[in-house]
């Protein structure tokens, strides 16, 4: 038996001590958003938050991560109405979008740790997360445009 | 919190008082409406089958217009960008459009023209394919909904204009919605026939060349988009594979002892190249195909193969002028004039290593077959239902309408997903069958890149010959490669006549004003599995052709956009791109340290041309490109930004493929993994793109493979220019 707390529920899964936190999400939970792209820590797919830091799902045991708060993507914002998730419509970001619930999570810990980033400081910070349709672009804009309109009320 | 997939939803689904209009392949139309005693009634796809209909489009009692779109959605839009054709014609509300997947037939409805009439995704062939089809489609609804309410209003149909889901009566006032009409009772369907003189002129377009959001968008953000591998089924099992580790081989012996005994397993089966592991989680399938111990048949042909073996024997083939080659493209006699000035013949040999696809979402299939084991329910991410649904078919001797298919979104495809489903899928109906359950088969990354169809190594002999102007008077582009096309489709490759699309279209050089000309395919055996790869042939061949054009620009003492601008004399359309990339790119003033490189590249009828800014990484010695320009011309454009969006993401693709992707195997096994040495282009590396359009009119082209022809031959000869090293072989870095 395995307590965890994500997005905000406190839930009780039967899983073996082993298993990383991405399968327990994925398919003990049904959070999908979540994605698997490498279970290796090497493209950021699986990115959540964990006590509001981003890490890789597939890099933590499902064990290790209980007493703390882990937060989706099905969790970041109460609507889809984060400042990221508006700016990331704006901009027309997504693709596929297979990577773009990692990317989200991974600039959502960027910008809380880092309000007003520089472009290197978000490129520098992004680097974990992989897009193969090379939406890359896109995201710095629209990293951009959430901090700006955030700091503009 | 555990949200079940809903199978239902993917039903085609009439709310009350809805009316769905199937537009047939002759124009015909039928009007399917469901009874409005009920209050809500589901037309299963079935329902709509047994009566050999589709619908493309339905309206509901709020004015809403869903419609359904063939193509599959791999990234590239086509869930926006074709219902925006049919909304167009339609006169549509864009705002109350809803995009629906068309998961299978009937095919004289649906197929795409341009890929043999089939249900088929790739090679950027969604929009001209289906542009005229969709057009019309959307008319002939349009038509029917003004003649009905032209009857409800007792006026002449002349007088009736259209607006936003509405028919209005200007001299009254009087409006009607579609939904409305549709209420109205029975539809006026013997409506005379659209022809293309009845489609909208380009004018009166409000919906097409418009910057609409991407439907699919707004999903992607929430993490709500249901891709195969997020499919959840009640009952669901999860299937791993131990594969094969050469192409081949079959499983002798299985020692699976210390696996059963893994909590949770269900069953370990031994299939053709591979044993599956079959458990109530995937955890346990993992853990139990880690200790199981197989004994693999040793007789596979490609125990013996090598790539960089392979490598070297693909380019002498290509530079033996005495091998036999299939003849792509010929234009006067390059032969004979190469060989009438032989002593002045100028050549050069490109060289290019296997790649990978790493589309993000690994491949995956869910399968539930029938109790009577004739029948299945399917989810896919797939390049092709037809073929997925053939394959699935044949899995078990059935028919194709025994197939209930759901084609998912996909997390990228690239090409890797075109004809995949005859191993993967197949596999999944096998475990389903055997273990009488829905069984979801997902193949890790590794699994992934083990198991890759790469575009296969290639190389290109280029020769040619100046005139005392520097002229190119005659060239020849000779090709060594595996056909792609055999392996890929081996039952349409037996009536090829040995000409293959996927390997050869892009050497044409047809914008090119060069009196004798020859392209021309060695055709070697495959050392791998072989598939297309984003750009598909022309990614490559216009690499290799670009970089000789810079080669004899050098020759004849010109500069290379002046040489080019000499090339393309006759092709107003290339002529306006090199201008108008040169003005965006200031070309040829790079900045101190830098170069830059020019390349005209196109793709099928699409035309492009791209400019690379680069210096010498003065850490590793490589290229390192910081800027990177592109003017592309794909006729008429449906939906900018996204088409910008598009050329950017191939040039990303491009660049990536050419800096560090390459894929080695050693006695059959490829050698890479995982994303740690199988390395893409990350966010670090990225240059400034800047992607300008350059609209001629002419008919509509697609946007998904031009960004990645043009990325090669820019940036080698922009190395050139800088450093005078060639980089002859790709990848660069
Ligand atoms: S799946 Fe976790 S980093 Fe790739
Ligand atoms: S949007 Fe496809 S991988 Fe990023």
């Amino acid at each position: 038996m395995l307590t965890l707390n994500v997005n905000g529920q406190v839930v009780t899964i039967e899983a073996s001590s082993d298993v990383s936190l991405l399968w327990v999400l994925r398919e003990h939970l049904g959070l999908t958003g979540t994605k698997y792209g490498c279970g290796a820590g090497m493209c950021g797919a699986c990115t959540v938050h964990i006590d509001g830091v981003a890490n890789f799902a597939c890099q933590i045991m499902a064990a290790d991560a209980a007493n703390t708060t882990i937060t989706t993507i099905e969790g970041l914002s109460e609507d889809g109405t984060h400042p990221l998730q508006l700016a990331w419509i704006e901009e027309q970001t997504p693709q596929c979008g297979y990577c773009q619930s990692g990317q989200i999570m991974r600039a959502a810990a960027l910008i809380a740790d880092n309000p007003k980033p520089t472009r290197e400081e978000i490129i520098d910070g992004m680097s974990a997360n992989i897009c193969r349709c090379g939406s890359y672009p896109r995201i710095v804009r629209a990293i951009e445009r959430a901090v700006k309109e955030d700091h503009h009320g | 919190m555990d949200k079940n997939f809903d199978a239902s939803r993917r039903k085609f689904i009439l709310g009350s008082s809805a009316v769905a209009f199937a537009v047939l392949a002759t124009g015909a139309v039928t009007v399917l409406r469901n009874d409005p005693a009920k209050s809500r009634e589901t037309i299963e796809p079935e329902t709509l089958r047994s009566i050999k209909v589709d619908a493309w489009v339905s309206i509901d009692s709020n004015n809403v217009v869903t419609i359904h779109f063939p193509s599959t959605e791999m990234g590239q839009g086509i869930m926006t960008s074709q219902p925006m054709i049919f909304a167009e014609e339609l006169d549509a509300d864009w705002s109350k459009v809803i995009a629906r997947q068309i998961d299978q037939g009937p095919l004289e409805t649906f197929g795409n023209p341009h890929t043999g009439g089939i249900l088929f995704t790739a090679g950027s062939s969604s929009i001209e394919g289906y542009f005229t089809k969709l057009r019309m489609a959307g008319a002939n609804v349009r038509r029917i909904l003004l003649y009905t309410a032209a009857t409800v209003m007792g006026v002449p149909v002349t007088d009736l204009v259209t607006e936003k889901s509405e028919v209005i009566h200007p001299r009254s006032g009087q409006r009607l919605t579609y939904a409305a009409i549709a209420n109205a009772g029975s539809m006026v369907t013997n409506v005379p026939a659209i022809t293309e003189a009845d489609l909208k002129p380009r004018e009166e377009w409000r919906i097409i060349g418009r910057d609409q959001n991407r439907l699919d968008i707004p999903a992607k953000t929430l993490g709500e988009t249901v891709y195969s591998i997020d499919v959840r089924v009640a009952d669901m099992v999860y299937a791993t594979q131990a594969l094969a580790p050469v192409e081949g081989e079959t499983p002798l012996q299985i020692e699976d002892g210390e696996a059963r005994r893994i909590k949770g397993i269900i069953d370990i089966l031994p299939l053709k190249n591979s044993v599956a592991v079959v458990a109530t989680t995937f955890e346990a399938a993992i853990e139990a195909r880690n200790k199981l111990q197989i004994t693999w048949s040793q007789t596979s042909p490609f125990r013996g193969v090598n790539s960089q073996q392979e490598l070297a024997d693909t380019e002498l083939a290509a530079k033996d002028l005495n091998l036999t080659a299939t003849a792509w493209e010929n234009r006067g006699n390059a032969v004979a004039a190469l060989h009438a000035d032989a002593e002045n013949v100028v050549y050069a040999t490109y060289t290019t290593e296997h790649v990978y696809h790493a589309q993000m979402e690994p491949l995956c299939a869910v399968a539930n077959v029938d109790e009577d084991e004739k029948g299945a329910e399917v989810w896919l991410g797939t390049q092709s239902q037809t073929l997925s649904i053939g394959a699935a078919a044949q899995a078990l001797q059935t028919t194709p309408d025994r197939i209930r298919f759901h084609a998912m979104q996909m997390g990228g495809a690239f090409g890797r997903r075109t004809f995949f489903a005859r191993d993967l899928l197949v596999d999944a109906i096998h475990i389903s069958r055997a273990v009488k359950r829905p069984v979801k088969l997902m193949w890790t990354r590794e699994d992934d890149v083990k198991n890759g169809w790469l575009r296969p190594a290639t190389a290109h002999h280029l020769s040619a010959t100046l005139d005392k102007e520097g002229r190119v008077k005659a060239m020849r582009h000779r090709v060594a490669s595996p056909s792609i096309f055999e392996f890929a489709a081996p039952q349409r490759w037996a009536n090829a006549k040995g000409r293959d699309l996927l390997v050869m279209e892009g050497t044409e050089s047809s914008e090119y004003d060069i009196p004798d000309f020859l392209a021309e395919h060695v055709l070697l055996k495959r050392q791998s599995r072989v598939s297309a790869w984003r750009g598909i042939g022309w990614g490559i061949n216009c690499y290799a052709r670009e970089c000789f054009i810079d080669e004899l620009a050098l020759k004849a003492g010109q500069n290379p956009l002046d040489f080019r601008r000499r090339l393309l004399q006759n092709s107003p359309r290339s002529l306006k791109l090199l201008d108008e990339v040169t003005q965006m790119s200031d070309f040829g003033n790079a900045p101190n340290g830098r170069a830059h490189g020019l390349a005209f590249a196109g793709y099928k009828s699409t035309l492009g041309a791209g400019v690379a800014e680069v210096s010498r990484d003065p850490n590793t010695g490589k290229v390192k490109v910081h800027k990177f320009w592109a003017a592309v011309d794909p006729g008429i454009v449906i939906h900018p930004h996204n088409y910008i969006a598009q050329t950017e993401g191939g040039i990303i693709f491009g660049l990536s493929g050419l800096m560090r992707e390459r894929v080695s195997f050693v006695n059959g096994e490829i050698e890479q993994q995982n994303f740690y040495d199988y390395e893409v282009m990350r966010i670090g590396d990225v240059p400034q793109i800047k992607v300008n359009i350059v609209e001629s009119g002419e008919a509509p082209s697609g946007a998904g493979e031009i960004g990645v022809p043009m990325t090669g031959g820019a940036v080698a000869n922009a190395f050139r220019a800088l450093t005078g090293e060639h980089l002859r072989h790709m990848p660069f870095g």
